[in-house]
């Protein structure tokens, strides 16, 4: 198929977003042509925007539009709660259950030898100043619930278990609308070990 | 393997996120050596494939052939190793193991006793067991498995039977007459103590008793023949290790 530059260039941009194919990205670049120049410049502007503005927080890890992020800064925070996570999008997450109100720490990764990243990579020196200096009282470590998030965990509960009053593991367990039988049983006894009263 | 579905009995050795919502999974297979696969969805928390391709599984698998790596369609998980989770230290042992045979053996071919190796040593590792010895004992019992065993008999130049030491470059003993350079000096007992880890099923580690000094020099020979012999260059999980 021979393609005009200027639109075979777009659909190859478009390409290289995560989950975008060949078809998706021409559906994507005949919505653009779709478009008002307008909305094509406040489209590209929000993107370089984005990009420009946000950085990581210098406390905490997360993304921020100035040194320190939104939840660092703000004095309505329990700051005696800290959530420990992988990656700063697993913050946006919890924010959207909207039962979290602590301050949170994001890894950025996952201890994995095979990759090179080890405590050092992940700065969990900064992790355990932290914890030391703000007299955190709970520590909820939130990493994913595979073998580098658990191993991750055990080892941050391995540093922190002198200076936090605790350090808890979130419960996993069974996902919601899904039928016992159809659990695993790693999951099934998780959901057990994280079981409340009702 | 050229039916569209297949099952192999296989063993988890690395995992990588593929896409969105995918993992590619490396596995080697009793039967079917060692390749990559893709566990559709494994990232999601609803999946039912996530636990049983997560790392240090061993499982049934079913695949169906895909147009580039086989899908699995199934799982069945046998032994999960548990304690690899949550004890940092077991969790960098087991990976060492891993990476090693991922580096070391290449591709689809049967490979029953690779991963009757691999995983009697996942199982040593669970329990109680001087770890440093296990993974010597392993190291070489691997590379033996693979065809690439370090010549620890008798000169490997000249056959002569009183040796000098280690020669990485000629991946064996040298007597004093042939010795090179890069001769590495190595005790009667650290010799006796790598040909009895070469020979004896690896269970048997349990039985043997090594100094620290037998320890350290059986380090550096198998490193140093790994480097010069296999070009395994780093092995990145190592670093990890509380050896
Ligand atoms: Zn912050
Ligand atoms: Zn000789």
């Amino acid at each position: 198929m021979a393609y005009p530059v200027s639109l075979k260039k777009l659909v190859d941009v478009l390409c290289r977003f995560p989950g975008i194919g060949q078809k998706t990205a021409q559906r994507l670049a005949f919505y653009l042509l779709g478009c008002s120049r307008e909305d094509v410049i406040a489209i590209a502007r929000a993107m370089v925007e984005a990009k420009d503005r946000l950085t990581f927080c210098v406390i905490c890890g997360s993304l921020a539009e100035a040194e320190s992020c939104s939840y660092c800064s703000d004095p309505g925070r329990d700051q005696s709660l800290l959530c420990v996570v992988q990656e700063p999008r697993d913050v946006l997450v919890l924010e959207r259950t909207g039962q979290y109100r602590g301050l949170y720490h994001v890894l950025h990764g996952a201890l994995s030898p095979l990759d090179g990243i080890g405590p050092e990579e992940l700065k969990l020196d900064q992790l355990v100043r932290r914890v030391e200096d703000k007299n955190v009282g709970e520590v909820i470590v939130a990493t994913n619930p595979n073998v580098e998030g658990d191993a991750t965990a055990a080892y941050i509960a391995m540093l922190l278990k002198p200076l936090a009053s605790r350090v808890t593991r979130i419960a996993f367990g069974l996902p919601v609308g899904g039928d016992i039988e159809y659990a695993d049983d790693l999951t099934l006894s998780r959901s057990l070990e994280g079981r409340r009263e009702i | 393997m050229t039916q569209r579905i297949f099952k192999a009995e296989g063993l988890v050795l690395r995992t990588r996120i593929l896409g969105e919502a995918d993992r590619l999974v490396t596995l080697i297979t009793w039967e079917e050596g060692k390749f990559e696969a893709v566990a559709r969805g494994a990232r999601k928390t609803k999946s039912k494939l996530a636990a049983g391709v997560d790392l240090f599984t061993h499982g049934w698998f079913t695949f169906h052939r895909g147009r580039t790596w086989p899908i699995i369609t199934g799982q069945d998980t046998i032994e999960r190793f548990p304690r690899f989770r949550d004890t940092p230290d077991l969790y960098a042992y087991g990976l060492y193991l891993a990476e090693l045979t991922d580096r070391l053996v290449s591709g689809e071919e049967k490979c029953v006793e690779i991963c009757q190796l691999l995983l009697e040593g996942w199982k040593l590792l669970d329990g109680d067991v001087d770890r440093t010895l296990l993974c010597r004992g392993f190291e070489l019992k691997l590379t033996a498995s693979a065809g690439y065993s370090p010549h620890l008999h008798s000169c490997v130049n000249c056959g002569a039977e009183s040796t000098a030491g280690f020669s990485p470059s000629q991946g064996g003993l040298l007597c004093s007459r042939c010795q090179r350079a890069d001769l590495i000096k190595v005790k009667p007992g650290t010799l006796a103590l790598a040909r009895r880890l070469i020979e004896a099923p690896l269970s048997q580690i349990k039985m043997l008793r090594a100094t620290d000094w037998q320890k350290k020099e059986l380090s550096s020979i198998i490193m140093a023949f790994f480097a010069y012999q296999l070009d395994l260059g780093e092995i990145k999980s190592r670093r990890f290790l509380k050896d």
